[in-house]
C-alpha cells in the first residue's frame, strides 16, 4: 500500500497539482525536469519494492490522468505538454508496476526529445509555444522529422518503443474492467494529444514574418542521440515481444 | 536460397534509410525505382517457387510466410509500387518535400508487404498499425493545406480505431485459441469446423476482425475518410484506392478459416457489404465532385468485396481487389493526361469506339435501346445459368452464384460505358458491345475466380461457401439480384440515356427527399456537426 502511495506521488502528478501548479516560483521548464526526475525515481524504485497494485490507487491515478489529458489539450507549450504526458501515463505505470518500467523509460526518452525541442523553440523563437511557429515541416524539415518521431512514439505507433512495450504488457496481462478502462483511455489519450500537437506544430504554411532556424550541430547530435536511444529501446522491445511470442 | 524472398518487407525500409542520405534530387526516384524493381523480381520468383513447388516459404521462426496469398498479392503490390514511383518521379518534382514523399511511400509499402507476408498475429498487428501512421503522413503530405490536414485527421481517427479493434481481436484470439501463429490457428480452426461451434467468444473475435477490416476498407459507416482524402497527391490517391483499402480484404482472407466457425459474422458481412455497395454506388452517381465520386466508387467496390467475403467467396474477393486496384489506379494516374487533353481540345478526344459506333448515328431512341439492352442482357444470363445447371448444379447451392451474376452484369455494363460513348446512340452494335462486355466479364470472373479459388484454398473453398450460405431460398437470393440489377440499371439508364425535362415541374416529394438524402451523403456531416454543436 505504501509503495502505491509513493508511486502515485512520484508518477501521478500529485506534487504538481497540489503544490507546483499554484506556485509562481517554478517555471514550466523546471516542473518538467522535476516531473521527469520523479518518474525516473519511481522507475528505479519499482525494482526494489513490492509489486502489487491496489485498485483505489489505480483509480486515483486514472482520474488524475483524465484531468491531465484535458489539461494537455489546453496547452500549447512543449514543456507543459511534457509533464502532462508523464501524468497521463501514470495509471499504466501503477497498474503494471515493474512490467511498466520499460514503457515509462521509453516515455522518458521520448519526452527528453520533446524537452530538446522545447529548448530549441525557447532559444530561437522566444518561448516553447508551438502554436505560433507553424510550417516547421516546410521551413526546417529536420526539426519537423524529430517532432514527428517523438510524438508518434508517444502516440503509440510501432515500431517505436512505447508501442512495443505497451503491446507486450497488454498481451501479457489478464484483462479486467479496470484494465480495459485504463488501456483504452491511455491508448486513445496519448494518441489524441500527440496528434493534436503534431497537427498544430509541424503542419501549416510557413509564416513569412518568422525567421526559421534549423538545428545547429550540437542540437543535431543531441537529437541523434535521443533517436538512437529510441532505436535501441525499439530493438529491445521487439526482442521482448518476439521472445514472448515464440 | 528461397528464404531471401522473406526479406521483401525489409527492402523498402532499407530504401527509405538510403534515401535519407541522398543529396541529389534526381537520384531519389532512381534509387527508389531500381531497388523496388528488385522487390518485384523477388516477388515473381517467390510466386514461381510457390506455384512450382506447391509449398510456402516460411522463415524468421515462422513469423513470415510466402504462401499462395502472398504469391498473388506481393507481385501485384510490387508492380503497383513501381508504377506509382515512376509516376511520382515527375508528378511530385516541383512539390516541396520530394524526398520525404519517397521515404514515406517506401514505409507504407514496407507495411503492406509485412501485412501480406505475416504469419503471426503480432507481426500482423505491427504492420496494421504501421500502415496507419504511414497513410496519415502521406494523406497530410500537402502540409500547407488546412483541408488536407483536417481530412488526414479523420483518416487517422478511423484507422486508429481500427488498430485498437484489431489489437483487441488479437488479444481475444490468443486467449481463446492459445496461439499467435496463423498456420497453427488455421489447423485448429479447420478441426473445429468439423462440428458446429456455438461459442460467443469466437463470434466476438470474428466480429472484431470484420469490424477492423471494415474500418480500413472504408465500409459504411466508416467510409467517410476515403472520399475526402482526394486532396492528397495523385500517386497517394492511386495507392490508397488500389492498395491501402484492400487490406481489409487481405485480413479477412487471412482469417478465412476462423470465419467458417462464425457463419453469423459472414452473414453480417454480406448484409453490410450489400448495403455499402448499393448506397456508395448511388452516392457516387449523385455527388457533384468528381474526386469524391471516385472515392465513393471505391467504397462501393469495397462493399462488394466484403459482400463476396460474406458469401464465402474469399478468393473472388482477392481477385476483385486486384482487378479493382488496377482499374482505379489507372483512373487516378491517368487523370492528369485527360485534363491535359481536355485543356488542349475541349471535346477531349474522339475515341476509336466513338468513331466505330456512334459517329454516323445520333438518332435518339433511348427508351427502345434500353429495353433492347435489358432483353439482350437477360439472354446470356439465362444461357449461363442453363449451362451451369447442367454442368455444375452445386453452383446454385451457394449464394455466391447470385453475386457472380450480379457483378458480371454490373461490371459488364460499366466496362462498356467506360470505354464507349453511348449517350446518343441507338445502334445494334452497342447492344452487342454490352453483351460482349457482359459475357467477357462473366466468363473471366468465372474461370479466373475458379482457378484462383483452387490455388488459394483447394477443396476447403466449399467449406466457406457452406458456412456462408444463408438459410434462404434461391428465390429470395434472386430478389437481391433483381434489386441490384434494377437499381443499377435505373441509375445507368438515368445517367446515360435520358435527358431530364426542364419544364419547371417539381419532382415527386419522396423522390426529392431520396435525392436529397443521397446528395447530402446520408446527412453524415450534418449529424456530426449537430452533435458537435450540442444539438444532439
Amino acid at each position: 500500500m505504501i509503495s502505491n502511495i509513493i508511486l502515485l506521488f512520484l508518477a501521478g502528478g500529485v506534487p504538481y497539482y497540489f503544490f507546483l501548479e499554484k506556485s509562481d516560483k517554478f517555471s514550466s521548464k523546471s516542473i518538467f525536469l522535476v516531473s521527469g526526475f520523479l518518474l525516473l525515481s519511481a522507475v528505479v524504485l519499482t525494482f526494489f519494492i513490492d509489486k502489487e497494485h491496489t485498485t483505489p490507487y489505480v483509480v486515483i491515478s486514472f482520474l488524475s490522468a483524465l484531468y491531465s489529458i484535458y489539461k494537455a489539450t489546453q496547452t500549447t507549450n512543449f514543456y507543459k505538454l511534457g509533464y502532462y504526458f508523464i501524468f497521463m501515463n501514470a495509471p499504466f505505470f501503477i497498474l503494471f508496476e515493474g512490467q511498466g518500467a520499460f514503457y515509462s523509460l521509453s516515455l522518458l526518452v521520448s519526452l527528453l526529445g520533446i524537452y530538446a525541442i522545447a529548448s530549441f523553440y525557447e532559444k530561437h523563437y522566444g518561448s516553447a509555444n508551438y502554436l505560433y511557429v507553424r510550417g516547421i515541416t516546410l521551413a526546417t524539415p529536420l526539426v519537423g522529422i524529430h517532432i514527428t518521431v517523438y510524438l508518434i512514439t508517444i502516440g503509440l505507433y510501432p515500431p517505436l518503443p512505447n508501442s512495443l512495450f505497451f503491446l507486450t504488457y497488454i498481451f501479457n496481462s489478464q484483462a479486467d474492467l479496470l484494465w480495459f478502462i485504463v488501456v483504452i483511455t491511455l491508448y486513445f489519450g496519448n494518441f489524441l494529444v500527440s496528434m493534436r500537437v503534431l497537427e498544430k506544430s509541424i503542419f501549416g504554411k510557413t509564416n513569412p514574418n518568422i525567421h526559421y532556424i534549423d538545428l545547429n550541430f550540437k542540437e543535431k547530435v543531441t537529437h541523434f542521440t535521443i533517436i538512437m536511444l529510441l532505436a535501441l529501446l525499439s530493438i529491445y522491445g521487439m526482442r521482448e515481444i518476439l521472445l514472448w511470442v515464440l | 536460397m528461397e528464404k531471401i524472398i522473406l526479406l521483401i518487407p525489409g527492402i523498402p525500409i532499407f530504401i527509405a534509410f538510403i534515401l535519407f542520405f541522398v543529396r541529389k534530387k534526381e537520384l531519389v526516384p532512381k534509387i527508389s525505382i531500381m531497388l523496388s524493381s528488385m522487390i518485384a523480381l523477388l516477388g515473381l520468383y517467390g510466386s514461381y517457387y510457390v506455384i512450382s513447388n506447391d509449398r510456402p516459404i516460411v522463415g524468421f521462426d515462422g513469423l513470415l510466410i510466402y504462401n499462395q496469398l502472398s504469391a498473388i498479392l506481393v507481385p501485384y503490390v510490387a508492380i503497383l509500387g513501381l508504377v506509382i514511383r515512376k509516376y511520382a518521379t515527375r508528378y511530385m518534382w516541383d512539390e516541396p518535400g520530394y524526398k520525404r514523399f519517397f521515404v514515406l511511400l517506401n514505409f507504407i509499402f514496407a507495411s503492406i508487404y509485412l501485412l501480406v507476408m505475416s504469419n503471426n498475429l503480432i507481426v500482423l498487428a505491427l504492420a496494421w498499425q504501421l500502415m496507419s501512421v504511414g497513410l496519415y503522413l502521406l494523406v497530410s503530405f500537402n502540409v500547407g493545406s488546412k483541408t488536407a490536414v483536417k481530412n488526414a485527421r479523420w483518416t487517422m481517427y478511423i484507422h486508429k480505431s481500427a488498430d485498437f479493434v484489431f489489437l483487441l481481436a488479437v488479444i481475444l484470439t490468443y486467449q481463446t485459441f492459445g496461439s499467435f501463429d496463423l498456420v497453427v490457428l488455421k489447423e485448429k480452426w479447420l478441426i473445429m469446423s468439423a462440428n458446429p461451434v456455438n461459442d460467443p467468444m469466437i463470434f466476438a473475435v470474428g466480429l472484431l476482425y470484420l469490424l477492423a477490416a471494415m474500418m480500413k476498407s472504408a465500409i459504411v459507416p466508416f467510409h467517410i475518410w476515403l472520399p475526402y482524402t482526394s486532396e492528397a497527391p495523385t500517386p497517394v490517391s492511386g495507392l490508397m484506392h488500389a492498395g491501402v483499402v484492400n487490406v481489409g480484404g487481405i485480413l479477412l482472407n487471412k482469417m478465412a478459416y476462423l470465419l467458417i466457425l462464425t457463419p453469423a459474422v459472414l452473414n453480417i458481412a454480406f448484409g453490410i457489404g450489400l448495403f455499402t455497395a448499393i448506397f456508395a454506388s448511388m452516392l457516387m452517381l449523385v455527388v457533384p465532385d468528381i474526386k469524391r465520386s471516385l472515392g465513393y466508387s471505391t467504397v462501393g467496390q469495397m462493399g462488394y468485396m466484403i459482400m463476396e467475403v460474406g458469401l464465402g467467396a474469399f478468393s473472388l474477393a482477392v481477385y476483385h481487389l486486384i482487378v479493382h486496384g488496377i482499374f482505379k489506379a489507372s483512373l487516378f494516374l491517368e487523370s492528369g493526361s485527360i485534363i491535359k487533353y481536355a485543356r488542349k481540345d475541349p471535346p477531349i478526344t474522339e475515341r476509336l469506339s466513338y468513331n466505330t459506333f456512334s459517329k454516323e448515328n445520333i438518332k435518339y431512341k433511348s427508351s427502345k435501346t434500353f429495353k433492347l439492352i435489358a432483353l439482350f442482357t437477360i439472354v446470356p444470363v439465362l444461357a449461363f445459368i442453363g449451362a451451369k445447371a447442367v454442368l455444375a448444379p452445386e453452383f446454385f447451392e451457394f449464394n455466391a452464384a447470385i453475386v457472380i451474376l450480379a457483378f458480371a452484369w454490373l461490371t459488364g455494363t460499366q466496362l462498356f460505358l467506360s470505354f464507349f460513348k453511348v449517350s446518343k446512340l441507338d445502334s445494334i452494335k452497342a447492344i452487342f458491345g454490352i453483351i460482349g462486355s457482359f459475357v467477357l466479364v462473366l466468363f473471366s470472373y468465372e474461370f479466373i475466380g475458379l482457378s484462383l479459388e483452387h490455388f488459394l484454398y483447394g477443396k476447403d473453398a466449399l467449406l466457406f461457401y457452406e458456412a456462408a450460405t444463408l438459410n434462404v431460398t434461391l428465390v429470395s437470393a434472386l430478389l437481391v439480384l433483381s434489386l441490384i440489377m434494377i437499381t443499377g440499371g435505373l441509375f445507368i439508364y438515368k445517367r446515360h440515356f435520358v435527358d431530364f425535362p426542364d419544364n419547371g415541374d417539381k419532382p415527386n416529394k419522396s423522390k426529392w427527399s431520396f435525392y436529397k438524402l443521397l446528395v447530402k451523403e446520408g446527412y453524415y456531416f450534418e449529424i456530426f456537426n449537430s452533435s458537435k454543436k450540442g444539438k444532439l
